[in-house]
Parts: C-alpha cells; structure tokens; sequence
C-alpha cells in the first residue's frame, strides 16, 4: 500500500517510514501539517494516511480537522489518526458518518510492529481500527456498560472490545487463543443479546456496536 | 541668584499663572452647579428616604455626582497637567438590589459628592482672593492717575479693606462718583495725597500683583489636594488593583507554565520513547524468525543502535524539562544554583555571590529564573563578550543584578521575556528596572523581598 504521513515530530516520523518502507509499504510523502497533507493527498492519492492530531500552527487538533476534510474529498482513502492520547471526543467525530478506512490509535501501539501494520492495512482496505484504549473509553461513557456488564459474559466483553477494535474473527480468535468457531457464537450470542441485526462484514459490525455504545 | 530675583517678576505672566487663572473661571459655574446638585440631591433623597424613591434617587445622584467628578478630574489634567488615577470603575451586583446597594455602598460616590460639596466654598474663595490681588494691585499700581484725576478731596477707601468694594463699586458706577473716592488713606487722617505717599501705594500694588499669582497657587493647591484625596483612586483600591493584576498574572503564568512543559514532554520526550518503542519492536521481530519477516540480525542491530541514541537523547531532553520545572541545584540554595547555570551559560559569565539571610523558596525560584531568563536574553541578543551576575540577599531584601557589555537597546516593553519578568516579579512585589542605553551597557536589575 501506498502511504502518506503527517507527523511533526520529525525523529518519529523518519522512524515510521523506515519502518513502512522496510516492511515493502512505500511511503509517497511525509509531511508536517495539516496544509501539506491535502497537498500530497490530492497529488499521490495514497491507499491510507497516517495524521498526528497536534500538529503545527496551533498543536490542538489539526490533524483531526485535515483528516475529516480528508474523508470528505478523497472517501476512498483510508486515515488512520495517531495520537499521544485518545480523546473519545476526537474519536465521536472522526467516526460520525461512517467508520469504513478509520483508524485512530495511541503512538504506542507501533511498538508491537507486526499489529501496527495490519491495523494500517485494514484501515487501507477500507476497515476500521480503534485503539482498544478509544473502545474502552467508548465502553466505558457509556451508559449502557453497566448494562452490557449485566447481560454479557467476561469472554463476550472481551469478544465485544475486539470487534469494537475493528479486527476480523480470525484475528479476535488468534488474540484469544482460541478457535474462530468458538469467536463465532460468541458473536452471535452478543448480536443476539444487544439486539443487534447479524452482520459478516467487519466494518459494519463496528458500526453497529459503536452506535449501540453512543446511543447510550 | 538671578532666578530668585526674577521669577517672582516673571510669575505674574508665566503660563502655567493663566492657565490656573483659567482653570477658576471655566470651573467656578462646574463648583456651582455641583454644589447645589449635591446638597439638593442629598436632601431630597433623605426627605425622601421613607418612600421608595428616597434611596435609589440617592444611589443614582450618588452615581451621577461620580460623573461630575470625573468632568472635575478631566478639567483639572487638561488645565492644571495634574495627572490623577480615576477610581475604579462602578461595578455594580446582579439585580436592581444589587445595584442599589453596589451603589450605595460606593465609596468614590460619596467622595465625589463630598467633593462638590467642599469645592464652592473653595471656589468662592479662591476667586475672591484673585480678584482683590489683582484687581486691587491694578487699582494701585495705577493710583496717580486715579489720584490726579480726582484731586485732593473726601476720602471714602481705606487702604487695605475698602479698596476691593471700591473696586466693584467703581466698575458699576459712573466716573465723577469714583473721583471723589479714590484718594487713598494710610490712617484716618494721613491720606496719600502726595508723591511720594502716591509712589508708595504704587509699590504696594507692584507687591500685591506680584503676589497674586502665589496665592492662587496656593489656594489652586488646596483644590489640587482636594482631587487627590476625594477624586482620586484610593491606595486601598489601587492596592487591590495590584494584586487582582498580579493574582491573574500568576495563574495565567502557570498555567502558561504548565502547557509549556506539556508540549515539550508531547514533542520531545513521548516522540523519542514512541520512536524507540518502535524501533525496538521492529529489531526483536527481526529476531524472532517470524513468517512475514525475514531473520536480520543485522537490521536488528542498527535498529537497536538507533534505539540507543534515541535513548540517550530523551534521557538529557527529560533532564532539561526536569530542570525547567525544578532546577534540582536550587535545593543547595540560590548561589549554588546560579554557580551551575552562570557555568553553563553561552556568553562567559562571573558570579558574585553574597547571601547572608537565605530568601524563601519561592523567591529563590524566581531570582533564579529571572536569572535564567536574563542570561538567555544575553546570549540571543546582547551580542556581548562577558557578563556578571550579582545577588546580596540580606537586611530583608534581595537584589540580582546581570550586566552585559553588549549592544544594549534592551526594552521592558517588548519581547525577549521581559515582560513576563516584569509581572512575575511585581508579582511578588519586586521591582525590575532596565538601563539599557543603545551601544549598552546592559544592567537589569531584579530587586525581590526576601519572602514572598
């Protein structure tokens, strides 16, 4: 896939794309600012971006406001926002419409290499990634976690976060080690107690859960 | 010697006699129309204190003689250059009772009508005085001519009282009346009938015109006083001014203080430690035969290098935040501290220590980030080759003086910290002065109680 960065602290960003170039990602341009990131985007049309949300003039959340505008005039490339912290607030707005090609991770996450890179991968296929920190917050504001907590099980919640993340049953039952026909009924049985129509697709699941948390 | 001599003659047409001349006539209808607006004001309010127009009517007279006070105020920078802080502006409570009883309870509105209400009396009298001055020493000065014209005869003024009414009574009446009036007399029965007599009259009012101008002044003083002391800001009032100001300064300063230290651990030091998470994760998956990546000790190695380096780069960018929040050496106390930094300064810089009573830590924080501060300043725009810092801490007070040879040109006002110096010092009550000619030399100067 072919990515563009924006990220302003320089030592991490050369480090992002030795990593992404080392892994057979090329990386088209790696940028500073908000400003340059729609330049590049309209130039390269890049398969996924990877934005930090503070970046200059101001250091708040420009990142966050080029990503939404990003959306707007290229639907089809993926974003996935980096950040230091996760504001639920950030995270509420940049999955408004749609979740398909979002992604919104903690700059810690890169140290697990491997994770990192299929999480940029599902955002570029158009998937959702979602630091399990943004859906506990999700989880935890809304009104409904105690309900969940009353009417799933533990290994349900953990299944729930999972989707929540945005990661595949394959995936869901590799981090629980466990088989993918196990993760399986154990989606259903959440579809089914939530009350929410079954879905196969990965990204409409996280929407659905995601709407049943917010509804909360 | 010659001054002495020469000014009291020059007095009498210096500008400043007319424009205090001025300033009486264009206020004495202002003292009119407030002394009645204050004293009617006052007792109509209290007549009608039992109904319920009594105390608003008397809050908003209150308010309104606040206005006439500062018409006052105005009046007298215009003409007299006498430059008064105006009183904090009305701040009124929420509600109508808040406002009534914010009004009510407003000093500076009560001062003001105090001051309309001393300032007829002042008026009349001050106008009195100038009009015998200067009427009676015009009257004199140009006797002979009154006296010739008039001749010999009944004599009617007494030297000293009579002359003013003469004066009025002069002006009102026709010519052949004041002939028969004007011959002056010493004592009942010594008239200045004669030359010399004629000449000393002259005299007497050569001294009287000469004297009016100082007489005004002093009177115009007295009204001068007044404004100070009714129309003025009061020093409580200015105090609390001052320490509102400095209180807002301080907590914008650490607030400022605190998104400051954040950004700098957000850009520098989480940027490094994230790298470096990152370029450890991808050496050990180089090491961990993994499917989709290839075995690479070598990579791993250079990635572990860097890692290194990145390592060793966040540790001295965290000392530095660390020092920013907390200069550790600060702890041994203030000429310790200094000593570390006078060290590491760009520009060569000497030390002279001499602390005999130990400041609070608070104060030895800010001397010694105003130190911090000023030597930065050195290095960035002095261009100077050496500079010295001195601090004496005793008899309670605390003095940090950086000199640098540099090009000076140094201003409070702008940039390079050195406003934010100012406030944090006053805010301690100190004082920051800069003498900073253009060529330099620079001396600031940071004088700090000892505690704060």
């Amino acid at each position: 896939m072919r990515v563009v960065i924006a990220e302003d602290a320089t030592v991490f960003r050369d480090g992002l794309v030795r990593l992404l170039e080392e892994r057979g990602h090329p990386v088209v341009a790696a940028v500073a600012d908000g400003d340059a990131l729609a330049t590049a985007v309209a130039e390269h049309r890049p398969d996924v971006t990877v934005v930090d949300i503070r970046m200059p003039p101001t250091y708040t959340d420009e990142g966050l406001r080029a990503a939404i505008a990003l959306r707007r005039e290229h639907p089809g490339v993926g974003v996935l926002m980096f950040s230091q912290y996760v504001e639920t607030r950030y995270a509420a707005q940049l999955l408004a419409d749609n979740s398909a090609g979002v992604g919104y991770l903690l700059k810690d996450r890169v140290a697990d290499v491997s994770d990192f890179v299929d999480a940029l991968g599902r955002v570029a296929e158009g998937g959702t990634a979602l630091d399990p920190e943004v859906v506990r917050q999700l989880v935890g504001a809304s009104d409904r976690a105690q309900a969940l907590n009353a009417v799933l099980t533990a290994r349900e919640h953990e299944v729930l976060a999972l989707m929540a993340e945005g990661r595949s049953n394959a995936a869901i039952a590799e981090a629980l080690a466990v088989g993918e026909g196990t993760v399986e009924k154990h989606v259903a049985s959440i579809f089914a107690k939530l009350g929410l129509p079954a879905s196969h697709s990965d990204n409409r699941r996280v929407l659905a859960v995601l709407h049943y948390l917010r509804a909360g | 010697m010659s001054g002495v001599i020469t000014r009291p003659l020059r007095e009498p047409f210096a500008r400043r006699t007319w424009a205090e001349a001025l300033y009486l006539v264009l206020t004495f209808p202002l003292a009119v129309a407030g002394f009645v607006f204050a004293l009617v004001s006052f007792c109509l309010a209290v007549l009608l204190a039992i109904t319920f127009i009594g105390l608003p009517l008397l809050a908003a007279t209150g308010l309104a003689a606040r206005r006439l006070g500062a018409v006052q105020r105005w009046l007298a920078r215009l003409m007299l250059g006498q430059q008064v802080a105006p009183p904090p502006p009305f701040a009124a409570q929420p509600g109508l009772f808040g406002w009534l009883g914010s009004a009510l309870r407003d000093p500076a509105s009560w001062r003001a009508r105090a001051y309309l209400l001393v300032k007829l009396p002042l008026a009349v009298f001050t106008v009195y005085v100038a009009a015998v001055c200067w009427g009676v020493g015009l009257f004199w000065l140009t006797y002979p001519i009154w006296w010739r014209s008039s001749g010999p005869g009944p004599v009617r003024a007494n030297m000293f009282l009579d002359a003013a009414a003469l004066i009025f009574r002069g002006v009102s009446s026709t010519g052949p009346r004041l002939a028969h009036e004007v011959t002056v007399h010493f004592r009942e029965d010594v008239y200045a009938d004669t030359w010399p007599r004629a000449v000393l009259v002259q005299l007497a009012g050569l001294v009287l015109l000469l004297a009016a101008p100082w007489a005004v002044r002093g009177l115009v003083s007295v009204d001068r006083w007044l404004i100070r002391g009714l129309l003025a800001r009061t020093r409580g009032s200015e105090r609390v001014r001052e320490l509102e100001r400095a209180r807002a300064q301080v907590v914008e300063d650490s607030a400022a203080t605190l998104r400051r230290i954040e950004r700098d651990l957000h850009d520098g030091t989480q940027a490094q430690l994230a790298t470096l998470a990152m370029n450890l994760g991808q050496a050990k998956e180089k090491l961990e035969h993994r499917a989709n990546v290839p075995f690479d000790p070598a990579g791993a190695l250079d990635l572990i290098d860097t890692a290194h380096r990145h390592t060793k780069e966040a540790l001295a960018e965290l000392r530095d935040i660390a020092r920013g929040i907390h200069p550790p050496a600060l702890d041994l106390g203030l000429d310790a501290a200094l000593a570390t930094l006078v060290a590491r300064s760009a520009v060569p810089t000497v030390l002279h220590a001499d602390i005999r009573d130990r400041p609070s830590r608070a104060i030895e924080t800010i001397a010694y980030y105003s130190a911090a501060e000023l030597l930065a300043n050195v290095a960035k725009h002095s261009h100077a080759e050496h500079a010295t810092v001195e601090v004496t801490a005793r008899d309670g007070a605390l003095c940090l003086q950086v000199n640098d040879d540099g090009i000076g040109g140094a201003h409070p006002g702008t940039g390079s910290g050195l406003p934010g110096l100012n406030h944090r010092v006053r805010a301690v009550d100190g004082d920051l002065s800069i003498s900073s000619p253009p060529g330099g030399p620079t001396v600031v100067r940071v004088d700090l109680p000892l505690h704060a």
